[in-house]
């Protein structure tokens, strides 16, 4: 799947902007704060309807307008093409258009559009708390079936239903909890359970995976082989969440949250055997953010049988000279975009190159 | 939030708020799109509400919503009063009636177990619900709450209460669409998820 064409109305920065993009790697050049970021936003918003930069809807649509679209136009592997139309509202809901069908639910759009970004920010994943690593398990295993978007969010809403439950429980106060939030409880924790059990199998599983994918990226970009180990290994695993939410019930009462299950996993990401979070130098950290999302999209790609778009926003200005040759002089098969700032060395083959201004594209070339 | 309307407008828009599925935005526009109408219409509005009010009640037995002390499956002594469908809203009766496929009664829960929302199982029609068995003969219970998280807790939570007390009870079958509402599946679909309904394991 590749996106031939990108149509950006009062987006961001962009008041009209379109983009042709090739089936093979095309570069966008561009000064600082002239909207490289933004159009990565844009490719990746089609795929996950969400900033990528976790900003949140109205920071979308062009300052002084009340309506951003993005359009793209899609070609599927079997030749196929649907155009793709997102209408984001600074205030009230946004819709989403496919081949000019208006879709029941904003969600139904996820799936069509596959897109694998990494930026700066994603140093993150690997210096952030666990939450970003959780976040990156989950945004990976979406990009893999979309089903587990809709488990995401239901997970999250069973943890906040049981919190509210749990602060009820502490308020009666007693040390013996009356039957009837007893019971409410066992059922919350029923539901909470059975699908915990089947997240966080889905997770290990991802995880799994991933791990040589990682390793190999790692030593491509870095040219050492630095032993890596990803470990996934929650304690309440190992008896099933229903038997640790019961044995930490009296804890969660008392203290008025949930205190085990997914939404408070790590994913221990180690790196010549010391935890890559606190011990490895940023150059080895943002290394290992890179391998991470390169082994998702690589795991994507291969599961699903044709790759995701890869956007590489602004990764040279990060990246030292040999990692960034390592990583242009080999990219993975299928559409790439890459975002930077200054010319690319020329190990990186461009079949196109787009100049942007101020949200403009500059004619020429 | 200090309020920027005179007080009559702020009102308005402050009890609208309160409906379901109605946010502070929405408030506000239908408010103002109700002062821009003329008088005629919004005084038909206003009627319509207080005379539903007035003349529509719950079903003493189902809480189905009726014109009179029973509601029309209530009252008809054809259906099979062994068996009951427990739905969270009216408008989910009306949803399972079309299908033409069950010949029970009805029971109305008026909701859904949610914590969120301040809902437990004490604030639905549970134990009137409970009260219902022995007098009617009560022996199988369809759960046909919506399935979405809190229609499944709400549906587990009486799976452990009634089958204690012998009851055959039976989940209407999933092939309904996930986090969806009853009032909004097919009446095909709804027709075969009755069909295929299963027991309910703990
Ligand atoms: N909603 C918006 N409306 C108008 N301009 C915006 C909006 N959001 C961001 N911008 C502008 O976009 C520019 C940043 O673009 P970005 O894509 O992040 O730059 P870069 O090319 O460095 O990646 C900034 O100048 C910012 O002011
Ligand atoms: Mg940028
Ligand atoms: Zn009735």
């Amino acid at each position: 799947m590749i996106v031939s064409r990108l149509e950006l109305i009062d987006f961001r920065n962009y008041s009209e902007a379109s983009f042709d993009l090739t089936e093979g790697t095309t570069v966008v050049l561009g000064d600082n704060g002239q909207g490289k970021t933004n159009l990565a936003e844009a490719l990746a918003y089609l795929a996950t309807l969400t900033s990528f930069r976790g900003a949140p809807g109205d920071a979308l649509v062009r300052v002084g307008t009340d309506q951003g679209i993005i359009r793209a136009t899609v070609r599927h592997d079997d030749g196929r093409e649907s155009l793709i139309e997102a209408e984001l509202r600074a205030v009230g809901r946004n819709r989403v258009q496919v081949n000019r069908q208006k879709l029941q639910r904003v969600r139904d759009l996820l799936g069509t559009v596959r897109v694998t970004v990494f930026s700066p920010d994603d140093l993150i994943i690997v210096k952030g708390g666990p939450g970003e690593r959780r976040r990156f398990m989950d945004d990976t295993l979406v990009t893999l079936a979309t089903k587990y978007d809709a488990i995401r969010l239901e997970m999250d809403r069973i943890v906040k239903q049981r919190n509210t439950l749990l602060k009820q429980a502490q308020k009666a106060g007693h040390r013996e909890l009356p039957t009837d939030i007893e019971v409410t409880l066992d059922v919350w924790d029923a539901k909470f359970s059975e699908i915990a059990d089947q997240f966080g199998y889905a997770r290990a599983t991802l995880v799994s995976r991933i791990a040589p994918m990682v390793q190999e990226a790692y030593e491509h970009l870095a040219g050492v082989a630095s032993p890596i180990e990803l470990r996934y290994e929650p304690e309440w695993r190992r008896t099933g969440l229903k038997a640790a939410l019961t044995a930490a019930r009296g804890d969660d009462v008392r203290r008025g949250v949930s205190t085990v299950g997914p939404h408070r996993d790590e994913l221990d990401v180690t790196i010549n055997g010391l935890p890559g979070r606190t011990h490895a130098s940023q150059g080895e950290q943002r290394t290992l953010a890179l391998a991470l999302r390169l082994a998702g999209h690589r795991l994507a790609t291969e599961r699903i049988g044709s790759a995701p778009v890869l956007v590489l926003d602004d990764v040279l200005s990060e990246l030292d000279d040999g990692r960034a040759r390592a990583l242009l002089g080999h990219l993975p098969d299928g559409q790439v975009v890459i975002t930077t700032a200054s010319e690319l060395p020329p190990a990186a083959r461009a079949d196109r190159i787009i100049r942007i201004a101020a949200g403009t594209i500059v004619p020429g070339d | 939030m200090a309020s920027t309307y005179t007080p009559p407008v702020q009102l308005l828009i402050d009890e609208l708020g309160r409906l379901p599925g109605v946010g502070p935005k929405s408030a506000q526009r239908i408010a103002f799109h109700l002062l821009k109408i003329p008088a005629d219409d919004v005084n038909r509005l206003a009627e319509a509400i207080i005379d539903a009010k007035k003349r529509v009640r719950f079903c003493e037995r189902c809480f189905n919503v009726a014109d009179s002390t029973l509601c029309p499956i209530c009252n008809d002594d054809a259906r099979d009063s062994s068996l009951v469908c427990v739905v969270e809203e009216s408008r989910d009766i009306v949803a399972l009636e079309k299908t033409g496929e069950f010949r029970g009664r009805y029971h109305v829960l008026l909701g859904a177990m949610s914590p969120l929302e301040g809902i437990g199982p004490e604030d639905l029609k549970i134990r009137e619900l409970v009260a219902r068995i022995e007098p009617e003969g009560i022996e199988e219970v369809i759960l046909c709450t919506n399935p979405n998280t809190e229609g499944e807790v709400t549906a587990m939570y009486l799976a452990r209460l009634l089958k204690p007390i012998g009851l055959k009870v039976t989940r209407i079958a999933s092939g309904l669409p996930v986090g969806g509402d009853l009032e909004y599946a097919d009446e095909l679909t709804l027709g075969r998820a009755l069909e295929g309904r299963r027991s309910v394991e703990d």
